[in-house]
Order: structure tokens, then sequence, then C-alpha cells
């Protein structure tokens, strides 16, 4: 057959199309649901990263996440900006674990004050701890976290914060220990006495020991005016929910 | 979250495409002898990245990602097609190019002598290919910010490939070590560039939460970011 | 070349004859894809910051250049001159799309971190340009070989652009702390007498600065490659 035809040239680039499209969607079909396992698994992790401690974190892989987070995540809730119950109960946890912040975040066709705030709670060593997870800019990208509140739904008992592509050395540091301790040993709350959300501060004056005060990462500024702005934003909702419990 | 104005800013300075990203390297190294074909390869890389990344968002958002379907037919929700995006994207890409380079020739023969000969050339850039992947990865929600981003893009990746031809001009002057000479340096001097072009990083319009602290501290370093964007926008 | 391809006719000594090998070692070397071709830096240097992102990098356009010859010289004899370039882009354009969904699958933490540079090796000027020049012209074992060759070459330089800024920048090779623990308060091994980890190496800049070292080293050594100006 004239290879130069225009037939020849049809028929060879359709049958190209259908073995090619036919061993992609094979492949993609048949490996999908390991994907979407993927994600959940590091979403479980990333979820009890806030909760655990570093010591524990190291012990959780992606083999056993699953097992620990079904272990210490024991409910969940969604609310929306006015602190309101979308979901609970039963239907709270999952929905909690769909809701992609992330996602809203970035969308501008949803409306700031549609966005939705999820909410895990969890048992660890018999008492009720939060964790929220949060979402934010930084310098280069998005920044993420989960904050995890104590018993007294004030408090900060642990974080974790990670981020795409901030400066290595500086503003990266935002995800290692020593910038999550200034959250999480300073004895910051979030809320004031009368349960009123309480702003956070990053100051760069080394006064970050006092309460809603946190030492910012010299030469990391606007990363960590990324997680201040983060947190800011993130959390008050759910002191307005907190408060109708 | 980012206005219109800092994805436009960000793309052409501290997300270059070349000097953070190393994105069509192989044509920056390659034709970036002299000025003058520095600037028509940097115009049609302008020129193709503004027309094919918008037009694979609205692929992306209408036909591949999972639920995009749905406009048609709200049972085909579950429906993800997202594995072939990589083979629509490049398609685009190359029948882009191919049109743009078949109308230029028809209707404006002044234009396709300035750009005619880079358009396929292009076809082939990182640059192009990796705009939509940015695009896909980013995830920009409305096809503004994608236009201002594809746009910047292209700005930068034209300045970037005019500076480094107008210091390869110059350079041929040099005293250079033999085996530097050409590519070893050409790498060399990118690399300096790239590092002076990290120094507009976090160069943000100032919005409205920083507006609304009261903070002094805050206020003066908002301030000198504010002075910058203007004279960066100005370039 | 028919000689060549004699050769390869007869399996005693086919696989691996001299000029097959030769395949396989020179674009290693004096003919790297990288350095001396200069092709497909774009997608590379990005992802240099780690050694193992650099070895998966590396692998997967190895398999990508490997296979895509090998397909594109089985069909050179039926395919319809007239479509060619898009017949190379769909074969390179699927097997990349292979390539990253396995790697969701099974290394979701490193195909996270090469983001988009695995679709750019679509792009990457290396593929085509083996398909073009090389696989369209001879038999389907020496353009595998061929393929492999060049995938390699431009494996090895990622890796040692790697390993230097993994070094110097992380103190680690392959994620493993190697100089010790450089946590604030806790140091170990070479921190404790002070040093420091170079953070300008995993900044992108410092990538280009790195292969033009190499680029200097090899011109130094072989003279042959030097250019004019």
């Amino acid at each position: 057959m004239d290879k130069e035809s225009n037939a020849y040239t049809i028929i060879f680039a359709t049958i190209m199309v259908v073995v090619v499209g036919g061993l992609l969607a094979f492949l993609a079909i048949s490996l999908k649901e390991r994907q979407d396992a993927n994600g959940e698994i590091k979403k479980k992790m990333e979820v009890l990263s806030a909760l655990l401690s570093p010591e524990e974190m190291m012990k959780v892989s992606r083999e056993n996440a699953e097992a620990e987070y079904e272990k210490y995540i024991t409910g969940g809730v969604v609310i929306d900006v006015n602190g309101k119950v979308i979901a609970d109960g039963e239907k709270g946890k999952d929905a909690a674990f769909q809701t992609n912040i992330q996602a809203q975040y970035k969308d501008k066709n949803i409306a700031v004050n549609k966005r939705t705030y999820p909410m895990f709670t969890a048992k660890k060593e018999g008492k009720t701890l939060y964790i929220i997870p949060i979402v934010g800019m930084g310098l280069w990208g998005p920044i993420w976290g989960n904050v995890c509140i104590a018993e007294d739904k004030s408090s900060i008992a642990g974080a974790s914060f990670g981020h795409k592509g901030e400066t290595p050395g500086l503003g990266a540091e935002i995800s290692l220990g020593f910038f999550i301790d200034r959250w999480v040993k300073g004895d910051e709350k979030i809320t004031d006495e009368n349960g009123d959300y309480q702003k956070f501060d990053v100051v760069k004056d080394g006064t970050g020991g006092q309460t809603t005060k946190i030492d910012g990462i010299s030469g990391g500024t606007i990363t960590s005016e990324g997680v201040e702005e983060m947190m800011n934003r993130c959390l008050v909702p759910y002191t307005v929910y907190f408060k109708t419990l | 979250m980012e206005t219109t104005l800092d994805i436009f800013i960000k793309s052409i300075f501290s997300e270059n495409m070349i000097f953070a990203y190393f994105l069509g390297m192989c044509s920056y190294l390659a034709v970036s002898k002299t000025v003058k074909t520095a600037v028509g390869l940097g115009a049609a890389v302008v020129f193709v990245l503004v027309v094919t990344v918008p037009l694979n968002w609205l692929l992306e958002n209408y036909l591949l990602k999972a639920g995009a379907l749905e406009w048609l037919n709200p049972a085909w929700k579950e429906i993800d097609l997202s594995f072939i995006s990589f083979i629509m994207f490049i398609a685009v890409v190359a029948s882009v190019v191919q049109l743009v380079e078949m109308i230029v020739e028809k209707f404006s023969p002044a234009l396709y002598g300035a750009l005619g000969i880079f358009l396929p050339l292009i076809a082939v850039n990182c640059s192009i290919l990796g705009g939509a992947l940015f695009m896909q990865e980013r995830q920009y929600s409305t096809f503004l910010d994608v236009t201002a981003f594809s746009l910047g893009s292209g700005i930068g990746w034209a300045i970037a490939i005019i500076l480094i031809a107008g210091i390869r001009e110059k350079i041929r002057y040099s005293k250079i070590p033999a085996p530097l000479k050409g590519l070893g340096i050409t790498f060399i001097i990118t690399g300096l560039m790239g590092m002076a072009f990290m120094s507009f990083s976090g160069i943000k319009y100032v919005d409205e939460v920083k507006k609304e602290k009261p903070k002094n501290s805050e206020s003066s370093s908002s301030k000198t970011n504010e002075l910058s964007t203007s004279k960066s926008s100005k370039q | 070349m028919s000689e060549n391809l004699a050769k390869i006719k007869a399996p005693s000594e086919s696989l691996f004859s001299k000029k097959n090998r030769k395949l396989l070692i020179e674009p290693l070397t004096n003919n790297n894809p990288v350095t001396v071709q200069v092709l497909g830096i774009c997608s590379a240097l990005a992802i240099t910051v780690k050694m193992d992102t650099a070895l998966v990098m590396g692998l997967s356009v190895i398999f990508v250049t490997a296979a895509g010859n090998y397909v594109i010289s089985a069909l050179r004899n039926i395919m319809p001159p007239r479509i060619r370039i898009i017949v190379q882009l769909v074969v390179a354009a699927a097997l990349v799309i292979i390539v990253n969904e396995i790697l969701k699958a099974y290394l979701p933490d490193i195909s996270e971190q090469l983001s988009v540079f695995v679709g750019l090796i679509i792009t990457n000027c290396i593929i085509m340009g083996r398909f073009e020049a090389y696989a369209m012209a001879n038999k389907p074992w020496p353009s595998f070989l061929d393929g492999i060759g060049n995938g390699a070459g431009y494996a090895i330089l990622l890796l040692i652009v790697a390993f230097v800024r993994e070094l110097l920048g992380s103190g680690s090779l392959f994620g493993v702390k190697i100089l010790g623990s450089a946590v604030p308060g806790e140091e170990t091994g070479l921190y404790t007498m002070g040093y420091v980890n170079n953070n300008l190496i995993i900044l992108p800049p410092m990538a280009l600065i790195i292969v033009g070292i190499i680029i200097w080293v090899q011109r130094a050594k072989n003279t042959s490659l030097q250019e004019e100006n």
C-alpha cells in the first residue's frame, strides 16, 4: 500500500490512537485505586503529625498510617465560616476528611465566606483533642499545616507545617521542630478568657516568649508572616464553634 | 490568596521560566548569540504561550479534570481523563504552532518574516509545555489568572534570552579560559543572572490582610514592597 | 552501516559487538547529550537538589529514550512520512504518561517532588533528537542501545550535579545524613566543628553553575570539544 496516500495515513493514525488510548486507559484505570490511596494516606499522615510527637511520628509510615489514623481519630465536623455545623456525628469524620481546603483556598470562584472548615477530633491518652487543618501562602507557593488544640479548646497542643517550595534554610524552616515548638511549647492560646479569638503576631524583636507572640524565622519573614496569616484566618470559625459546645 | 497582578509579576521575575525552572534552555542556549534573533524568539515564545496556555486551561477544566465533563452530562461526574493530559497538551501546542505559522504566513508576511523561522522551534520548547503543566499543577481558577500567568511567563522568558544575548555579544571580546568558551560560560552567567533575579522574590501586591495590620514595622516593610512592585512592573 | 547490520543479525557476537558497545558508552563521555550535544537541559536541573529524585528522573529518561527508540525504529518502515513527527510525539508522550502513572502509584513522594518535570520529558530534546537522528535510520536493537546510552549520559550528569548539591547543600546522600545531624542544639559529626550546610547550593542558579564547571573540566581534558568563541 502506498505510504504517502491519505487513506494509509488516516488508517495508521486511527490504529495508533486506538492502541495508545487503550493502553493508557487500561494503565490509568488499573493504577487509579493505588494512586488515590497514596493521596489519602498522605493526608492521614499529615493529620496525625499534628497530634503525635516527632518521636511517635517516626513510627508512622505509609504502611501503618491507615491503622494509626483509625486508632487516634475518633470523629470530625465540618463547619461554615460562622461556626455553624454543616456535618457532624457519623458523617462528620468522612466529611471532614473529604473537604479539600487547599482547593477551596485556591479557587477564586468560591467566595471567601462560602469556604467550609473541617476539624478532626482525636483521643489520645484519654484526652479529647481537636485537629484543625489550615492553608495559606508563603513566599514561593502554598503552605499548609495542621494545628492540634488541647482539651481546653484553647491551648495549642501540637502543630505541623508543610510547604511546597520555600527557600531552603530560610522560609523552609517552618516545617522544622524548633519553629513548631515556638507555637506549641510557649503556652499559646487561640482564645482569650471570654472564648474569643485572639490574634497571633509573628514578631522579629525577640519578644516571642509572650502569649500570642511568636518569634519569626530570621531571613524567612514572608513565610513566617504567611504562617501567621494562615493561623489568624483559618482558626476564627472554630473558636465560634467551640463556644457552642 | 494571590491577586492576578501577583501572579503576573511573580511569573516574570521570581518564578522565571529560565532562572527558576530552567525551561526552554535548549533554544535559550542555541539562539542567544545575537540580540536580534533573541528578540524574535522571545516574541514568538510570548505569543505562543499566551495562546496555548489559556487554551489548555479550557481543555483541562472542561474536558480532562476529574468531574470536568459534568457540564455535558451530570452522569459523567466521575470521569477523570487527566491521565491523557500530557498528550492533549502537547497536541494542542504542536497544532497551535502549526496553525499560527500558516495564519501568520497568509495574513502578515512581515510578521512571518520576523517570527516565521522560530515557530517550528517552539513546538519542542519546554517552556511552552512547561507553561501548560504548571497551569495544571497550580490550578488557577479563573481565565484571567491563567492569561496573566502565561503572559508573565512569556515575558520573563523573553527578558532572560534578550539579556543573555546582550551579554554574549559583549563577552566575545573578553578573555575566557578556552574550555569555558561558548557553552560553559553561558551556563555560569545564566546562574549568576538567576541569583540576581532571586532578589525579586517576595514582591507582593499589598492585599487587604496586610493593610489591616496596625503594626509599625509591618507597614514600613509593606511600603517597600509596594514600591518595588511598582518599580518592577514598569520594566 | 550494512556491515554493522550484518553483524547484528549474527546472534553470537551481535548483541554487544564493538560498535554496539560504542553506542552505549560514547554518550556517557565524549558525546554526552547534555554537555556536548547541548540537549535536554530543560527538564533536568530543577530536580537535582537530591540524589533520589535525580536517580528516578534519570531512570525515567533512560526508559523513555530506550523504549521509544525501539518502538520508533520498529515502526520506521510502516510509518506514513507525513505524520512522522506526530507519531514520534505520541510515542514519547505515551511512554512518559506510563512512567508518570507508575511513579504516582508506587513512588508517590518522589513523584510529588518531580511534579511537572516528569511531563516535561516529552519535550526533552534528547528524546526527539534520538528518534529523528538515530531510530528512524537504524534497526530496533542498536536503536535500543543508543537510547540507553543517551539516557544514561543524561542520568550520569544529573547524578553528578545532584551529588554535589545534596552533599554540600544538605549534608546527605540519598537522604542519609552522612555528615552528621545539623539540628540546632544537637549537632553531631562535622557540624560540631562549626561546619554549616551551604544553602546557596540548593537554590536553582547553582545547578547551572555546577553544570558550567562540569563542562569546564570536561573540555579542559578533551580539548577537541572546545568552542571558538
